[in-house]
């Protein structure tokens, strides 16, 4: 108002004549603000989306600099991961969701044995249970069994944890300064998939352990999809009592995993999100319909994204996409064939993906 | 006054009934605005809005000019008279577009806090997670994404059954993507030995 009062005066030399560049220039300002419109509410997603190096000497240099700290502190994580005796309070939050809290134990004993627990601790739980390279899983209605693997299959990416240097081809990784989490002094870091094609992660880990504390997953438009924050965090010298007691002759033997040979599919996805790369491929019948199935997997080091193909006629029929926890669900028919992509991946990658199938006898007649 | 508003607001609300509340708004023109005005409010507050309410500014300035005590110009002085000529025209002008760009200024301040849109709740995905049922299956919003039919339940059941085998087969998958990484990996390490 003041304002007004005081240029008005300054214009004093005909009201009607400032009037009516007043009018104009609203008009005008309302066209403008109008046509503006839509890029402005836009622009609050441009960050996380911009975040991506730009192709240029310098902007390259400084992210070097950056990478090359933040994967020492994904180093420093998969060898506290690797190395300490441990136990961590944690509670996974998915967006619309209850929260579920875990108890994670780990232990190197001095035979040199690596023990490692996690326990969901809501409910009728699961309890997963490491010895070496043999994990065994217990959960409700399911009989007690053991695979091999090295890393025990929980809310954090075994991968982040405990190989760090695979997600270096698809995703960068940034330091993004200290934060307090947990109440402890934590670095802050961000992994942004390098062609923006999957969502992005942000974690906190503690500046003295190298662990992790705080995991947050974003979508595409930076909304948080799942939160697993630490509650509390005990470091020992020694291994937690709970493994002494683990009576490692009760274990379920590991099962054997079939040898079968890599069958040949004739279809292939054309496009692939940059660093994902074709692990495994196979002919199966699906557990809960029967249905036999034409699957690849697909993984860039922290998603797995599987795809299905089966013919359209036993198929679903329509195309339908959902998001069930943070998996997208697409199915769609590509002409003879229902093709399924499923995966921790935004829906666009997931559609770029099932359109790009191609038969390989119809691109090579 | 303020009891015709008072009767205006319970009119609105429902909870009188009368046609003489109905007489009045015809003849008074505040009451129009304020009927009008009641009703941008309402459909605000309840997330209805499809348009942003009318900014009727132009009145307003047009009002307040009126009020303006009016600042006739100075008589220019002898000297200046004779020098000729308007002594400051650029700073004139100056002034002019100040009050424009202040006048717009308030215009897209006032239109961009109208239009900016409704919070959404956490069910469309939003950071703020509540509380609500597990493992339940949502629709993604996005153009490809279509509701299942609904017209025949024994279809949409089956579809149900397929998606959800297709999921807990992936998830299956995942979990034993280790196992079935370290079997390869032996059985390509035994033909070499």
């Amino acid at each position: 108002m003041k304002i007004r009062n005081r240029t008005l005066r300054l214009a004093n030399d005909g009201r009607a004549y400032s009037f009516r560049r007043l009018t104009l220039s609203c008009v005008a300002a309302l066209a403008v603000c109008f046509a503006g419109q839509s890029p402005a509410q836009t622009l609050p997603t441009q960050p996380t989306t911009s975040a991506q190096p730009q192709p240029g000497a310098e902007s390259a240099e400084v992210t070097q600099q950056d990478r090359l700290s933040a994967s020492k502190w994904l180093d420093k994580l998969a060898s506290t991961v690797k190395n300490r005796n441990f136990q961590v309070s944690m509670v996974r939050t998915l967006s619309g969701q209850e929260t579920v809290p875990y108890l994670w134990r780990h232990a190197v004993l001095e035979d040199g044995t690596v023990m490692e627990q996690l326990n969901l601790q809501n409910g009728p739980g699961q309890e997963q249970i490491r010895v070496g390279d043999v994990v065994s899983v217990f959960e409700p209605d399911v009989q007690p069994y053991s695979i091999r693997a090295s890393a025990i299959h929980g809310p954090i990416p075994p991968e982040l944890l405990t190989e760090p240097q695979l997600l270096q081809e698809g995703y960068d990784v940034v330091s993004v300064g200290r934060a307090r989490i947990s109440g402890k002094t934590a670095q802050q870091l961000r992994i942004i998939s390098r062609d923006n094609s999957r969502f992005s992660y942000q974690l906190w880990l503690d500046e003295d352990t190298g662990m992790l504390l705080k995991f947050n997953t974003l979508d595409l438009q930076g909304n948080v999809l799942e939160q697993i924050q630490v509650t509390a965090l005990t470091m020992t010298e020694q291994p937690h009592p709970y493994f002494s007691r683990v009576n490692q002759s009760s274990l379920p033997e590991a099962m054997a995993m079939g040898t079968t040979r890599k069958p040949i599919h004739n279809w292939e996805v054309g496009f692939l999100p940059a660093g994902m790369h074709e692990v495994s491929s196979d002919i199966r019948r699906l557990a809960m319909t029967g249905q036999v199935v034409e699957y690849k997997m697909f993984s860039d080091g922290l998603v797995d994204v599987s795809v299905y193909v089966q013919p359209a006629k036993n198929g679903l029929g329509s195309d339908i996409a959902l998001r069930h926890e943070l998996n997208t669900f697409l199915t769609l028919v590509n002409g003879s064939a229902q093709v399924t992509v499923v995966g921790e991946i935004p829906l666009q990658t997931a559609s770029a993906m099932a359109r790009s199938l191609t038969m390989k006898g119809q691109s090579q007649p | 006054m303020t009891q015709q508003q008072e009767k205006l607001s319970a009119f609105m609300d429902g909870e009188i009934d009368s046609s003489e509340i109905l007489q009045a708004i015809k003849q008074d023109e505040a009451l129009q605005a304020k009927w009008q005005r009641y009703h941008v409010i309402r459909s605000t507050l309840r997330q209805e809005a499809t348009v942003a309410p009318q900014l009727d500014i132009t009145a307003q300035v047009a009002a307040a000019l009126n009020d303006e005590p009016t600042i006739m110009a100075p008589k220019r002085s002898r000297l200046k008279r004779l020098l000729g000529g308007s002594v400051a025209p650029f700073a004139r002008q100056t002034g002019q577009l100040a009050v424009a760009a202040s006048v717009a200024m308030a215009v897209i301040l006032g239109v961009q806090q109208m239009n900016q849109p409704a919070p959404t709740d956490a069910a469309s995905g939003s950071a703020a997670p509540l509380i609500g049922t597990q493992g339940g299956l949502a629709p993604v919003s996005l153009e490809q994404s279509r509701p299942v039919s609904r017209n025949d339940m024994a279809v949409m059941m089956e579809n149900k059954r397929k998606i959800n085998a297709l999921i807990s087969d992936h998830e299956q998958q995942v979990k034993l993507k280790q196992a079935a990484d370290n079997a390869a990996q032996t059985q390509d390490a035994e033909p070499q030995k």
